[in-house]
């Protein structure tokens, strides 16, 4: 009698097994197909640094504090500010570099930074490999075009 | 339109009329038929292993809610011609201390040996190579060269994981040949003959066919079909995880590609015997009989696939008690079964 359950337990458990392989055969398949589609980033996803530009002047938001700069945990950011003789003695950076290989994305120069909405923030941009270190270096005109393409 | 036993009866007249006005002897005639049918069947195998690979590809993806492969073609259809021609390009190499005859000569007993299989299986009303009337003893024999090509393949290697596959294989084989014979008995019994046609005219009607008869019959016959042909849950012969490749682990090139279609043809042949002892071959209302026949092997392939992505591995101790202490007994049960009632 005992040989009979076991076998009829066993034949109900290959084919439980089998249906709920069957449900997932014809379920749809959840892989993303990576570069024809893309998860939609967070809003406040950290990818590369970028520096943001004032829409009305069409200048640079940076006011050259080099906050940024003392906090950064890896020294990833350098600059040199330059002052503005003409009119109220506006500071402004003469040089920026960020080197994305360096940066380690806490956020830090994002929160220190005191311009309104931020002169350096992360934007959800997260493709930028490179074949050289070099090419990660990123000087301020690029940092500030990337800004104006990406949120 | 789609009538393929007219069309090759016809092309086959007008070659002998052709023949017959050049005055070529009939031998010759006869040699150049059989050459033309040994290249049609081996070409329907190669497409057959072909679509087969990918086919498994993309079940087993989708089993696992994945994709499988996507960018060669259209859903990745062209893989396996990519794959092809990378194993044909690939350096085929033989280990220093291989037993170099018995290493060479194995892919290609097991490739000929799933290939002359193909002899009399009936892929459709009149689509048969030759109608033997032992048909089904002739298969169930020349399948058994599989496992004398996996020994000699694993002992050829001069590899301990390939030598541990081939034994594997060979006991495994060996067992599950038993009950695979029983179960064809039974089939044999009903329809009191040993060729594939008249078991395949025996089963006119759905009612009619055998696995209405003999239902505990194909299921003995499906599992050990599944173990003749080395799949999961029985594929403890090449089991990964602990013979790395199992037998053909020292194989590369066109010689590994050789087994890897042997598999697949042994696939589709285990399936086609089942369709034909079981499922009524080529028989079924409107469309043509290859088409009927194509589409009941191709859904028993899919059962096999299905079984392969569900089930897990037996053991070796398991495998083979599951063989000889309850399949055999099963079997017999089966056939004294149908010895009385039928």
């Amino acid at each position: 009698m005992n040989i009979i359950k076991i076998t009829a337990n066993g034949i109900y458990n290959l084919i439980l097994g089998m249906w709920t392989t069957v449900k997932y055969l014809f379920s749809h398949a959840i892989t993303l197909q990576y570069p024809k589609e893309r998860w939609p980033m967070p809003e406040r996803s950290r990818g590369v640094v970028v520096l943001t530009t004032d829409p009305e002047t069409g200048k640079l938001k940076c006011i050259a504090c080099a906050m940024c700069v003392k906090t950064c945990p890896t020294s990833a950011i350098t600059m040199e500010p330059e002052t503005d003789e003409t009119g109220k003695k506006q500071r402004y950076p003469k040089v920026f570099q960020v080197d994305q290989g360096v940066c380690i994305f806490c956020g830090l120069c994002e929160e220190v930074c005191p311009v309104k909405e931020k002169a350096i923030k992360f934007v959800n941009q997260y493709e930028f490999s490179v074949y050289t270190k070099q090419e990660l270096i990123y000087d301020m005109e690029k940092l500030a075009e990337i800004g104006k393409g990406s949120k | 339109m789609l009538e393929l036993e007219r069309l090759f009866k016809a092309v086959y007249l007008w070659l002998e009329r052709i023949s017959g006005s050049l005055g070529i002897p009939h031998f010759w005639f006869d040699l150049f038929t059989m050459i033309l049918v040994a290249g049609i069947i081996l070409a329907v195998m190669s497409i057959a292993a072909m679509f087969l690979v990918w086919w498994e590809r993309k079940i087993g993806a989708h089993f696992q809610v994945r994709f499988g492969p996507m960018r060669t073609g259209w859903h990745g259809s062209l893989q396996l011609p990519a794959d092809g021609i990378k194993l044909l390009l690939k350096e085929d190499t033989t280990p220093a201390a291989a037993d170099k005859p018995v290493f060479l000569i194995a892919p290609v007993i097991i490739f000929v040996a799933s290939f002359l299989a193909f002899v009399c299986l009936p892929f459709g009303k009149g689509l048969i190579v030759r109608d033997l009337n032992i048909g089904i003893l002739y298969i169930l024999a020349i399948t058994t060269f599989t496992v004398v090509s996996i020994l000699m393949a694993g002992w050829g290697s001069n590899n301990k994981y390939s030598l541990l596959g081939g034994f594997r294989s060979a006991a495994q084989i060996i067992s599950y040949e038993v009950p695979l014979t029983l179960s064809v008995l039974g089939v044999v019994l009903l329809t009191q003959s040993l060729s594939m046609v008249k078991i395949v005219s025996a089963q006119e009607q759905v009612w009619n066919w055998n696995i209405w008869k003999q239902p505990l019959g194909f299921l003995i016959y499906l599992t050990a079909a599944v173990a003749e042909v080395n799949r999961t849950p029985f594929d403890i012969p090449e089991a990964e995880q602990e013979l790395v490749a199992g037998y053909n682990i020292e194989y590369s090139g066109m010689k590994w590609a050789m087994f890897f279609f042997a598999e697949y043809t042994n696939l589709v042949l285990v399936c086609g015997v089942a369709t034909t002892l079981f499922l009524g071959g080529w028989n079924g209302p409107i469309l043509p009989s290859w088409i009927w026949f194509l589409a009941k092997t191709l859904f028993l392939i899919w059962v096999v696939m299905w079984f392969r992505w569900t089930f897990p591995r037996v053991r070796v101790d398991q495998l083979m008690a599951f063989g000889w202490k309850f399949l055999l007994p099963l079997a017999f049960l089966n056939l004294i079964l149908t010895g009385l009632l039928a």
